[in-house]
């Protein structure tokens, strides 16, 4: 389970930065009290375009930045308070995450395992399953930078998920992916909710919000647009295209 | 690994190796070298003759007689065809019979140092010869000019004598690679992962980042020892194996110097100094953007590194209190006494501690970089 409560996040600017921006503020919000919760056993999805305080937000709910304010809970353990705890139950996966291009898949896959404590054995079970679901066993052996970019995204997707996290937090997993490979990730993301899991991912694409989220939340210059389940989203909406209500929200 | 084994190990004893093969090969090319000497006169005038009259064992050598005045020679000098000019007055004979002083003027180009030491030479065999003859003719016993016979005894060892002269070359060599050594992994580790965006996944682990730091820095360290580790190893290897000094009682001494004790004491001076070559560098890789940004901050940091560890290679600058407390010159003048044999262990000490004391300042500097958010994700 993923709580969130009146998150905010502020970061302060360089002079650089300020003249970028063209601005005198010394601060900038990039999120500002964001609240929402996602359930085990469901999908949410967390939509809002291109510097909307997405990637900010699952940084803050992984643990891998502090918020400025506001609270965040993994499966009832405080995330601000204990991390480390936190981040045993969470997957995390961005478009930025890199993998190490000198070694294979198999030695990354050890690698992370080693620092999640994964038992030897579970790690053993875990890895046949994995490659299965993802179909990597052709390429296990192949070093990083040799591989296609839908081939490391796969072998990222694995390392995230082999300590079997509770949480799986994804940032725009199939962004820049081919169609074969973002269907494969989309499979996953429902096998983890069938298995039960807390699912939040983030996208651009309308049409895997469709297919995959039981509930979503719309977030714009930092603030959230919108709330609330699939079911109703759809229900309520006034135009033909879910793009076109998710664009209408944005510019409302 | 190129940087840190390869070049050190191999290609620097190699590159010393052949500059001192190439050097050597000039000197004695300029021994071996015709001098064409240039005079106004006649090859039967007295100090021509003189000239002749030197074995070609001290150079050969070949006279070229100009009649008139000097401006055909001159213009010959100007284009190379002559290496030394010599101009006496007709009278010289004369003037040395009177026991007179005759004026004689050597034209040299004292950049040509080969020239230079011809002219001294000759010179010294034909004014010995005429003091000789003066000396003679005037009934002077040579010795009665000598009212003291001064003995010059060098109380200094061999070892003190390496550790004072060529002492500081060794912690020279091992702070430049050294420095070299901690560079690249240093860039690599912090910039390179936030560049490869490898960072955020490692952040996104049970790991303390203090964990993930200190994990880092030991590679660094020891990829910096490694280097300057290689580098003095094939340093020894040459000295022992590729002749690369000449002199059979020297590379007895060295083997001496190199025990390994003296091994181990060098590593516990030098660890303090990797500590903080890694602990400048990290936060520097951490701020940076771009490899090529670090890169361009780093880089120049090594002039900043080499400058003291060069005072320290010159003679007459001793370990005292003050040069003690002065980083990276407190190591080079250390080893240098730790090599000479007199070192001092009190100021042993104190160099070890400021440089200990240096590391763990710039390791927490690190730590505290490394934990701004800012400076982490790009």
């Amino acid at each position: 389970m993923i709580k969130v409560e009146q998150l905010t996040k502020e970061f302060t600017l360089s002079k650089a930065q300020k003249k970028e921006l063209n601005t005198n503020e010394n601060i900038t919000r990039a999120v500002e009290n964001v609240s929402f919760m996602c359930n085990p056993g469901e999908v949410f999805s967390l939509l809002g375009p291109n510097g909307a305080g997405k990637t900010t937000t699952l940084r803050m709910i992984s643990t891998i930045i502090q918020p400025t304010s506001g609270k965040v809970e993994i499966c009832g353990i405080d995330a601000i308070r204990f991390p480390r705890e936190a981040r045993m139950k969470i997957g995390f996966l961005t478009g930025s995450t890199g993998l190490y291009a000198r070694l294979n898949a198999n030695e990354i896959i050890d690698y992370f395992a080693s620092l999640y404590n994964v038992p030897k054995a579970l790690l053993k079970e875990r890895k046949a399953y994995l490659y299965d679901l993802l179909d990597m066993k052709g390429f296990a052996d192949k070093k990083i930078g040799k591989l296609s970019t839908g081939m490391k995204q796969k072998v990222s997707i694995c390392r995230t998920m082999i300590h079997d996290p509770e949480v799986l937090i994804f940032d725009e997993p199939t962004s820049g992916l081919d169609v074969i490979t973002a269907e494969s990730i989309i499979k996953l993301i429902r096998s983890c909710k069938e298995q039960d899991k807390t699912v939040i991912f983030s996208s651009h694409i309308m049409g895997e919000v469709d297919l995959l989220s039981d509930r979503l939340a719309i977030i714009h210059n930092g603030e959230l647009k919108h709330h609330g389940t699939m079911k109703d989203f759809r229900s309520e909406m006034k135009d033909k295209s879910l793009t076109q209500a998710f664009i209408n929200i944005v510019q409302s | 690994m190129i940087m840190m084994v390869v070049i050190p190990m191999l290609v620097f004893p190699l590159l010393i190796n052949v500059v001192t093969s190439i050097s050597g090969s000039f000197e004695d090319s300029a021994e071996d070298k015709k001098i064409k000497i240039g005079i106004i006169g006649d090859t039967s005038d007295y100090l021509a003759q003189k000239l002749y009259d030197i074995p070609s064992s001290f150079g050969p050598k070949e006279l070229v007689a100009y009649e008139g005045d000097s401006s055909q020679m001159l213009d010959d000098y100007k284009n190379e065809k002559l290496d030394l000019l010599l101009f006496y007055a007709p009278n010289v004979q004369k003037k040395l019979d009177a026991n007179e002083k005759a004026v004689v003027k050597w034209t040299l180009d004292k950049t040509k140092i080969g020239n230079r030491g011809r002219a001294k030479g000759y010179m010294q065999i034909i004014e010995a010869e005429a003091r000789f003859l003066r000396y003679d003719a005037l009934g002077i016993n040579e010795e009665a000019l000598k009212p003291f016979e001064v003995i010059y005894e060098n109380s200094a060892t061999e070892q003190q004598m390496i550790g004072e002269l060529a002492g500081g070359f060794l912690p020279y060599i091992f702070i430049a690679f050294g420095f070299m050594g901690c560079m690249y992994p240093a860039i690599d580790l912090f910039t390179g992962e936030k560049e490869r965006g490898t960072i955020e996944t490692l952040l996104s682990t049970p790991v303390h980042r203090w964990k993930i730091l200190v994990g880092k820095m030991l590679v660094i360290i020891l990829s910096g020892l490694m280097a300057a580790f290689s580098a003095l190893l094939g340093l020894f290897l040459s000295i022992q194996y590729l002749d690369m000094v000449p002199d059979v009682k020297l590379v007895e001494v060295i083997s001496t110097i190199l025990t390994p004790t003296f091994i181990i004491k060098l590593f516990f001076l030098l660890l303090p100094l990797t500590i903080f070559f890694a602990g400048v560098m990290v936060p520097v890789s951490v701020y940076t953007k771009t490899f090529k940004e670090a890169q361009s901050i780093i880089a120049p940091m090594n002039i900043v590194v080499i400058v003291p560890a060069m005072v320290g290679l010159f003679p007459g600058i001793e370990l005292n209190i003050a040069t003690a407390c002065i980083p990276i010159l407190n190591i080079v003048l250390t080893t240098k006494s730790l090599i000479a044999g007199n070192i001092d262990y009190l100021l042993f000490a104190l160099s070890f501690s400021v440089m200990l004391i240096l590391a763990g300042v710039a390791v927490l500097f690190s730590f505290r970089q490394f934990g701004k958010e800012s400076n982490v994700l790009n």
